[in-house]
């Protein structure tokens, strides 16, 4: 069965919008599912058997009995949800400089029209491709010009059958000039579910603006998972994510991200942990430095406790103009299981002369030292291991300045 | 009679990779209450023996018997033989990143209150035994919030390998070198430390190549160790002889 296939989507009768649908369908086309030939996928890419049987969900959207819960949350939000793959929220709640719609409401109302598929080019993303042909279900958010948002908005997104529905869903984030936010994503499903999620996050940083971006990714094991972070940051303005991935069969969290003017400024944090055999965590990050001293930092430390694969690609390029710009990147991971694998891509780009750049890349095992010396304390070797464990990823944890986040985080991870 | 608390018997054990045989037929008894120390040159094998007793992977027993309060101790994983009374203040406290002190410690104390069926403590409970015990040892609240072992002096680390055995109360504690590194004000410290949690029922093994500790602590037994063995035991004048002529008369009178 093709990925493509003809479905009722709402706004065929929108020119400019079914014609945005239709250069998703052509790209993909064109370009096909990336295969192991494909450089920016050969350790991670998705076999068509992969997606099984892939079918576009087209039912009417049918909340679980536990649709209420899916967000008890320990810290105040505006919470918003998905459930199998379509938007649950109806109302969204309304806050002073803030406009949050739904995606077809947006483009109904032309919102959403000067930055769909604005940030990225259709053919080096076929996921994405596939995603903008079934553009439909997703979520406009607009900040103001200088609001700041008093609590994070936070976006769930839950799955609890096994239809094995592919979801493709597609969420604009503008943040004007000045504004700052945090959004939080949440991938959360029953243990037994079946299904594949496409995401797609532009996202649109304005001068001196600034977004905390975290991410949690707990999808269900048999699960697939792809998500691109498409993020254009002018001048001074400020992207940091964090991104915690221990769920899926297969995901791959790809960032990339455009620091366009001076001064613009991106922070990419990432922990991973491989709970299943075969299990296959991507990291992929291509940073592009446009213009002076734009800075950018990648940390990404994973866990491999299963006989899984963990993937980092991190590629940062300089453009030729762009002087006195930094950029740094570091991956660590640990080993536990002698059939584990870490396959890891560093790729600097540097055309400017005047610039500090670093990466660095390190796997091995636990320190035997330290786990002899904690058992000698009357710690068990499982609990030494975990204790280890945590204290390997919290150098990243760390990095989120919120400490209800922190705490979330390290609770459910 | 005092209880026995060790007893070695007929040790035969080295390092597990290379086969070579380090200690080679060593007899020990130490019974409740007393101190023991043993005296040997570097690179006697001295630390070897603190590793086989706790359970160190890279070590194995080739041959004899150790019981430990009439358990078999070489039958025990480590965190059992800690959990059961067995503790070693290292030469060499090993230092891990991401771990704060106080946490650790808190592992430490509910594993072997686990271990025995006791409830854990909790945040509040630990808090005030451990501020108590800190104090004794002049480990401040800052050095407690600090990752366990990283970048503490040598006498930190020395108060801090006491502190933890103030904490676990074992029925054994081996002091491997706890006088490397420190200056005599840390020295008094741990001296004072150790003398304050010795009592009838415990017993200590100062494991050492020079007499400063032992002029704090006291050992009621000194025993010399050298190629694998005990080649001579004896009171405290033997710690003084040894410091008068070396270990050199003893080791050749053996031969």
């Amino acid at each position: 069965m093709s990925l493509l296939q003809t479905v009722k989507l709402w706004g065929e009768n929108i020119p400019w919008f079914e014609g945005l649908r239709e250069k998703g369908r052509i790209a993909f086309e064109k370009v096909g599912l990336p295969t192991a030939k494909t450089e920016a996928w050969k350790y991670s890419f998705f076999k068509e058997d992969d997606l099984r049987n892939p079918q576009i969900d087209m039912t009417e959207h049918h909340c679980c009995e536990h649709c209420e819960q899916h967000s008890a949350l320990p810290f105040e939000a505006l919470k918003i949800e998905y459930c199998n793959g379509r938007l649950h929220s109806e109302e969204l709640p309304p806050l002073a400089g803030l406009m949050i719609k739904p995606l077809v409401e947006a483009i109904y109302d032309k919102d959403v029209q000067p930055y769909l598929n604005k940030s990225f080019d259709l053919e080096q993303f076929p996921f994405a491709a596939l995603n903008t042909a079934y553009l439909e279900q997703g979520l406009f958010i607009l900040l103001e010009r200088g609001t700041t948002l008093s609590k994070p908005i936070y976006i769930c997104y839950h799955h609890h059958d096994n239809a094995n529905c592919l979801c493709h869903i597609r969420n604009v984030i503008v943040l004007e000039n000045s504004a700052d936010a945090t959004i939080i994503e949440h991938f959360d499903a029953e243990p037994n579910a079946i299904y594949t999620q496409n995401i797609v996050n532009e996202i649109f940083i304005g001068n001196n603006a600034s977004l905390r971006h975290l991410t949690l990714q707990n999808e269900a094991l048999a699960a697939h998972h792809v998500l691109l972070n498409s993020v254009e940051v002018k001048n001074n303005g400020c992207y940091r994510s964090f991104c915690a991935q221990k769920g899926a069969r297969c995901s791959r969290q790809e960032n990339f991200i455009k620091l366009l003017q001076e001064g613009a400024e991106a922070e990419v944090n990432g922990i991973y942990r491989l709970v299943a055999d075969k299990q296959v965590c991507d990291t992929t990050t291509n940073i592009r430095h446009l213009a002076p001293h734009t800075l950018s930092n990648q940390l990404v430390k994973g866990v491999a406790e299963k006989a899984g694969r963990g993937v980092f690609q991190g590629q940062i390029h300089i453009a030729p103009n762009a002087q006195q710009c930094e950029g740094y990147q570091l991956h660590r991971a640990l080993l536990l299981d002698d059939n584990a694998e870490i396959d890891c891509k560093p790729e600097l780009e540097i055309f400017a002369d005047d610039v500090k750049c670093s990466h660095g890349a390190a796997s091995g095992d636990l320190d035997k030292e330290q786990l002899f010396y904690m058992q000698t304390r009357g710690i068990d070797e499982q609990q030494a291991i975990a204790i280890l464990i945590t204290a390997y990823i919290d150098e990243v944890i760390q990095k989120i300045t919120d400490d209800s986040l922190k705490n979330w985080i390290k609770q459910n991870f | 009679m005092s209880k026995t608390i060790l007893q070695i018997k007929d040790l035969h054990a080295g390092v597990a990779e290379s086969q070579k045989e380090i200690i080679k037929g060593l007899n020990l008894e130490i019974k409740a209450g007393e101190i023991h120390a043993v005296m040997g040159p570097n690179g006697a094998g001295k630390s070897t023996l603190s590793y086989v007793l706790t359970g160190k992977p890279d070590y194995a027993v080739t041959g004899g018997t150790v019981s430990f309060n009439g358990q078999d101790l070489l039958a025990l994983a480590p965190h059992e033989r800690a959990a059961a009374g067995l503790f070693l203040s290292m030469q060499y406290p090993v230092a891990i990143p991401g771990v704060a002190t106080n946490n650790f410690l808190k592992h430490a104390v509910n594993a072997q209150r686990k271990y025995h069926g006791l409830p854990e403590l909790d945040a509040a409970e630990f808090l005030k035994l451990l501020r108590q015990t800190a104090k004794e040892f002049d480990v401040s609240a800052e050095m407690l919030k600090r990752e366990i072992n990283v970048g503490f002096s040598g006498g930190e680390k020395k108060r801090l390998e006491i502190l933890q055995m103030s904490l676990l109360q074992p029925s054994l504690a081996i002091l491997d070198e706890a006088d490397s590194g420190l200056d005599i004000d840390a020295l008094k410290i741990v001296a004072n430390g150790v003398k304050k949690w010795h009592n009838q029922d415990n017993a200590l093994l100062i494991i050492t190549h020079h007499l400063d500790l032992l002029n704090l602590i006291e050992p009621d037994f000194v025993h010399i160790y050298a190629d694998g063995h005990i080649v001579q035991s004896g009171d405290k004048n033997l710690a003084v002889e040894l410091e008068q002529s070396g270990y050199k008369n003893f080791l050749d009178a053996e031969k």
